[in-house]
């Protein structure tokens, strides 16, 4: 209780003073922008911990900090001797010795585990280099086990601290990777890390979406000779046939208040656009037309669907009001655009378009102005899906070979691979929510 | 008296006479009747000769059904798929048709192999089938899956105007995840964009 007293009155210190005149230091909507330069000294180890788990905390914070995208992190290694010597939390009257590493940012910290060896203390202090000042401190507790999830907690809050909104720390993201003959479902932490494999049925097990709960994933699988829809546990565990109507049952979307799903379905023997209650019944068919439609999603304020269908002839990205009126052609350029993803702020979608012959990352704006071009020259990219803050978008590329999931800012810039040290082979990623 | 005993003895020997001269007669008087017996056991022992040799030719006709059938059976393949429920089975009657570029009718040449396969169908009427759509690596995978699943409809809509009864086929639609050429040329795609046909029972 005493501790939490004391979080909160730290917190309440160091945040009220400079929220004042909170200052961004990052337009993250502009279109370009210049990654922050931030100074990561040595971590200090109170007490007994064991220095190899405070240079783990720190090896992940900076991984966190690279990842976003919105900073160029200087490692204490690459500090001038006497810097690189220095540990844990400075006093601000000493900041003025950090002038000269290069940084407009400082984040220093410690860590202690208790005695006991099961709890765990994490605690980092933000510092403004140009104004010589303390930004926010904050400390985490828990056990070793949530050890990541504890830095990517703090790294979440380094990102609000300097651009506005929270990190992305805390998502996961579900993918299908090839094993053998078969595709199953896995998904991995937003840095790559903690890989779960989330099917293993040897069969095909295809486009996975997130519940709005976060707490389930849905599929598709050929398990009983049928491309029906599947709904299973993060463990893997708890799995159920959801929607299994002769032909496909694939492709779900959930409405943002989680009463209703969209999805694709062969019931009439073509691909239409249909909508089911959360428990899989009450089919009711959105398009109209002979066209094939397919890949539904909704938007963030659940008052329409992009979807794709090919009634002009060749695929392009189409919006729908949720009760199927009011359908409007949203793409003109190229005839193959598909996999719509709409923006988490409601004002984009991302879609992969086909130009010269290769498979590209487009955005376009909700009323069809502003495309933009995210990849190029660099194999097929497929299968876009935003983060939760609209801040990166994930996808699927064969630049490297065999199809990898990649991972982006929104507006292009640091493309690198979700789990740089496997394989490959893997397709269809899906971005949870903030997984708390 | 003795001229009296004797007429007696001439008439009876003249009645002899005729009686003996009547039974050949008698006979010729009777002929047709009897002549009429034979030829109906003749013509019951043609009918029974014909019944025989019919039910033998339907016998031969059943054995060389059976034969083709049994023959049809032993040359199909059971196919088991891992992860995907039950035992299927593959026939070289059966052939795969191939589409155009994100194309789903059925082309001009394909006709032919439909109509063959229509015969088969018909053929053996108690076989169901599956049509499997699939589309090559190209595009997008749900993009693909809605192609496949027409591929598979408009082929299965064309035996149907063949006169195939509707409950004996099903579709399924593969997308661009079961290639049957694993290469990445334009080569490869034209195999991969196809229908094919699987027997689900026999």
């Amino acid at each position: 209780m005493l501790k939490h007293l004391f979080l909160i009155i730290l917190l309440l210190w160091f945040v009220l003073l400079p929220s004042a005149g909170a200052r961004v230091y990052l337009d993250i909507n502009a279109p370009t922008f210049v990654q922050i330069p931030i100074v990561l000294p040595k971590w200090k180890s109170l007490e007994k911990t064991p220095p190899a788990l405070t240079d783990k905390v720190y090896e992940i914070l900076a991984n966190d900090l690279r990842l976003s995208g919105f900073f160029r992190v200087i490692n204490y290694q690459n500090l001038s001797p006497p810097l690189q010597r220095r540990e844990g939390i400075p006093s601000t009257l000493f900041l003025h010795e950090w002038m000269s590493a290069g940084g407009e940012i400082l984040l220093t910290g410690e860590t202690s585990l208790e005695v006991d060896g099961l709890q765990f203390r994490l605690k980092f202090h933000l510092f403004d280099l140009v104004e010589q000042k303390h930004l926010i401190g904050k400390e985490y507790e828990g056990n070793l086990q949530t050890l990541r999830n504890m830095v990517h907690r703090m790294a979440d809050e380094v990102v609000l601290q300097l651009t506005g909104e929270k990190g992305v720390g805390n998502t996961k993201i579900a993918y299908v990777l090839v094993q053998g003959g078969s595709k199953e479902i896995f998904m991995a932490d937003f840095d790559g890390a903690n890989i779960k494999q989330v099917t293993q049925n040897q069969s095909i097990n295809l486009s996975p979406a997130w519940s709005s709960d976060g707490k389930k994933i849905a599929f598709t699988s050929y398990l009983k000779r049928n491309p029906d829809l599947y709904l299973i546990d993060l463990d893997g565990k708890n799995l159920r046939r959801f929607s299994f109507y002769p032909g496909l049952n694939t492709s779900p979307s959930w409405s943002p208040d989680g009463k209703q799903i969209a999805l694709m379905m062969g019931k009439e023997g073509k691909s239409d656009i249909y909508l089911l209650d959360a428990e899989g019944g009450n089919p009711k068919k959105l398009t109209k037309g002979h066209g094939n439609e397919a890949s539904p999603r909704w938007s963030p304020d659940g008052r329409w669907i992009a979807f794709v269908s090919d009634r002009s002839g060749s695929p392009q990205i189409y919006v729908m009001a949720q009760d199927g009126s009011q359908t409007r052609r949203l793409t003109y350029e190229g005839n193959y655009n598909t996999d719509p993803s709409w923006s988490p702020k409601g004002n984009r979608i991302a879609f992969c378009g086909r130009m010269g012959g290769r498979y590209e990352i487009f955005t376009i704006g909700t009323d069809g102005s502003g495309l933009q071009k995210l990849t190029s020259n660099s194999g097929n990219n497929e299968t876009p899906c935003w983060s939760p803050d609209g801040r990166y978008i994930t996808f699927s590329s064969t630049r490297t070979g065999v199809p990898k999931i990649f991972v982006m800012n929104a507006n292009g810039f640091n493309q690198r691979t979700l789990i740089p040290s496997k394989g490959g082979g893997e397709s269809s990623p899906a971005w949870s929510k903030r997984l708390e | 008296m003795v001229t009296k005993s004797l007429s007696i003895i001439i008439l009876i020997l003249c009645l002899g006479l005729m009686l003996m001269g009547c039974p050949k007669k008698t006979m010729m008087k009777e002929m047709p009747s009897a002549k009429t017996a034979e030829e109906l056991a003749a013509e019951r022992e043609r009918a029974a000769r014909a019944e025989a040799e019919r039910s033998l030719k339907e016998k031969e006709l059943r054995e060389k059904e059976e034969a083709a059938k049994r023959d049809f059976e032993q040359r199909l393949v059971a196919k088991k798929t891992p992860g995907i429920e039950g035992e299927v089975f593959e026939s070289a009657l059966l052939k795969d048709i191939h589409f155009d570029f994100d194309k789903y009718d059925i082309r001009l040449g394909n006709a032919e192999i439909l109509r063959a396969n229509a015969a088969v169908l018909t053929k053996h009427p108690n076989v169901k089938i599956q049509i499997e759509g699939h589309c090559d690596e190209r595009g997008t995978a749900e993009y693909n899956l809605a192609l496949g699943e027409r591929r598979a409809n408009s082929t299965k809509n064309y035996l149907l105007s063949l006169g195939i009864s509707a409950v004996r086929i099903s579709t399924i639609s593969y997308g661009k995840e079961r290639p049957s050429d694993p290469g990445h040329n334009e080569e490869a795609w034209a195999k991969n964009r196809r229908s094919h046909f699987i027997i689900l029972s026999k």
